[in-house]
């Protein structure tokens, strides 16, 4: 609680924007998903996009330190704590926004008492619960210093953290539907995707702690996990290449709506600037070890990250719904934002498009802060507060140091 | 097995919307939602023709759930609201649906509407057959192929109604039925066959 009250401008903006999200959420419920811009030719939107960015974010947290201990990198060791509380409150949020995204949520116990076992759907549902259930008892045991229980837990973390984003990729990427999801490659892009936007949150997260002399982290590590992030974000920039390649060498109809869309469509803002900005930026800046030194640069690389992948989450889930697989006018009805809430002949539309709605966006705003406000608990409670119990049993001296200071 | 289906014959079809408009009576469907389309098939505009003046083309192209044998929207549903009955058709159980719309995604014909509001039905009541179940703001719904009026022996609404005769409803597991026979006649094909999904909805022209 302390850092709450330490800050209470910004508690008091994150409150006020949870309390906002809250309202829309329950004016949702009430009046249906109208509200948002979701529609019968788009039927996701924010809500799924966001839900695939917290995914990545948590999984990225939880491979850095859970590889800490898999593969005895001693060094990585040392921000495992921070890493573990970003994993498990985005994992959190991530579950929120599925849950908010669904129009008849007070059914959701048809899930447990009848699962379809071939639904990506539920085995999302099943790995995320196992995933929180693994970040929560990692917690537990990092701060009750159990260091046996957390490496072995961590082998179980490890691959649930790749898994867990995986099977999120699967919920797109197994749709045969949809040209521009359905590619084996998905999963692979997702848990690169993962990898780079959580050490660009995890890297963000460890300067602003640095700063405030909450908790300190060695200034080489900063550097070392750029360098990974350099590393994912190249593994990441491959991985979408091939699919693109793919995609566009065949030459068919439906891959070239596709490419046409996002080289020069209404997706194309949201992929050109996740390949300069996204991509090519933070690499070029971050292959320099010079400029890994400087916290600077590595603070904007990761930010220029996170938000590419956010805009790759935004093209990637929206491109495949633009043109549907059967084509003719009049469309589809309440085929596009627009067309949903429209009367005669333009009630249809035949190509399809999305605009969130000022209720979504609130909506998001308000999980995303109650996800800080989470944050700041758990970081005063874990780190600062209880500093001095864990520095005597805690065998890395730099968070000591970090939390006494 | 049954597997109920229909024939469509495309040369008949002369993109009335009768069809449409007798599903949407019968089935209760509100306000901005249809479970039946008639397309001008890969034009921008209703009605629209392709070609340049004076060879021009015009094909309308009705597209419904396609009962699709291999149902991508079966295998997604997390709840299993969305099942295929004995008879080969598929269905929506609405007290299971939770709304997550993942069925939405994986039908390539986009047979799939969402009540994203409350149902507003204009005139302001249950037009629908009376057996037909109306569905609550926030589940899915689709054709069923009338299976209300196929429990009392009837066709479905669009088949009867259709002014050119371009329906045909039958079971495709029966060869003696006359929409197998139409379809081996007339060497019949499904929507999207690379997609897999083996639709039981046959067209021919």
């Amino acid at each position: 609680m302390e850092l709450l009250k330490r800050n209470k401008v910004l508690t008091g903006v994150l409150v006020l924007l949870v309390a906002a999200g809250i309202g829309c959420w329950i004016y949702q419920l009430v009046a249906g998903l109208t509200v948002t811009g979701m529609n019968n030719g788009t039927s996701w939107g924010l809500y799924i996009t966001s839900f695939m960015f917290f995914v990545g974010l948590s999984a990225g947290g939880l491979i850095v330190a859970s590889s800490a201990s898999v593969f005895h990198i001693e060094k990585y060791k040392t921000v495992a704590l921070p890493a573990v509380i970003l994993s498990t409150v985005c994992i959190c949020l991530a579950g929120m926004f599925v849950l908010i995204d669904l129009g008849n949520i007070q059914n959701i116990w048809r899930l447990i008492i009848g699962p379809n076992p071939t639904s990506p759907l539920l085995w999302d549902v099943v790995v995320i619960t196992v995933y929180l259930v693994i970040n929560i008892l990692y917690l537990v045991n990092m701060h009750k210093g159990n260091d046996r229980t957390v490496s072995i837990l961590s082998r179980f973390a490890l691959p649930t953290a790749i898994l867990v984003h995986s099977v999120t990729a699967w919920i797109f990427g197994l749709q045969i539907s949809m040209e521009g999801w359905y590619s084996a490659i998905l999963a692979p892009i997702f848990v690169a995707s993962a990898m780079d936007s959580g050490l660009g949150l995890l890297l963000i997260t460890l300067v602003a702690l640095n700063s405030l002399k909450i908790f300190e982290t060695p200034k080489k590590l900063i550097s070392s996990l750029a360098g990974l992030m350099a590393t994912c974000i190249a593994i990441d920039a491959f991985f979408i290449f091939c699919e693109l390649l793919t995609m566009a060498y065949p030459g068919t109809a439906g891959g070239s709506i596709i490419l046409s869309e996002l080289f020069a469509g209404q997706t194309a803002p949201f992929f050109w600037i996740e390949v300069i900005v996204g991509l090519i930026a933070p690499f070029v800046i971050l292959v320099f070890a010079k400029n890994r030194e400087n916290t600077k640069l590595v603070v904007i690389s990761s930010a220029c990250v996170m938000l590419g992948v956010f805009f790759k989450r935004i093209w990637l889930l929206l491109t495949s719904f633009i043109t549907p697989d059967v084509m003719g006018a009049p469309g589809i009805i309440s085929g596009s934002s627009s067309a949903a809430h429209s009367t005669g002949l333009d009630v249809f539309a035949v190509l399809s498009s999305y605009a969130p709605t000022a209720i979504e966006i609130f909506v998001v705003l308000g999980v995303v802060s109650l996800g800080v406000l989470a944050f700041i608990w758990l970081t005063s409670k874990l780190v600062v507060e209880d500093a001095k119990p864990a520095s005597t049993s805690e065998s890395s001296p730099a968070q000591a140091d970090g939390a006494r200071a | 097995m049954t597997r109920l289906a229909q024939v469509i014959n495309l040369e008949n079809c002369i993109g009335c919307q009768t069809c449409v408009h007798s599903c949407k009576m019968q089935n209760n469907v509100p306000m901005g939602l249809t479970w039946n389309r008639v397309l001008s098939d890969g034009e921008d505009v209703l009605d629209g023709a392709s070609g340049v003046f004076p060879n021009l083309s015009r094909t309308y192209l009705p597209v419904a759930c396609q009962h699709c044998q291999n149902a991508s929207c079966q295998r997604v549903c997390p709840t299993g609201a969305t099942y295929r009955d004995d008879e080969g058709r598929v269905l929506v159980d609405y007290s299971k649906c939770i709304g997550c719309r993942m069925c939405m995604a994986a039908c390539p014909y986009n047979a799939r509407v969402f009540n994203w509001h409350e149902p507003v039905r204009d005139p302001d009541f249950n037009y629908g057959g009376k057996d037909v179940p109306v569905r609550p703001k926030g589940v899915v719904e689709k054709c069923t192929l009338c299976k209300e009026r196929a429990a009392e022996g009837k066709e479905p609404m669009c088949v009867q109604n259709c002014p050119t005769k371009a329906r045909t409803y039958g079971d495709l597991d029966d060869p003696n039925s006359e929409a197998s026979k139409l379809v081996r006649e007339h060497k019949a094909y499904v929507l999207l066959e690379e997609q897999g999904n083996n639709p039981s909805l046959h067209y021919f022209d």
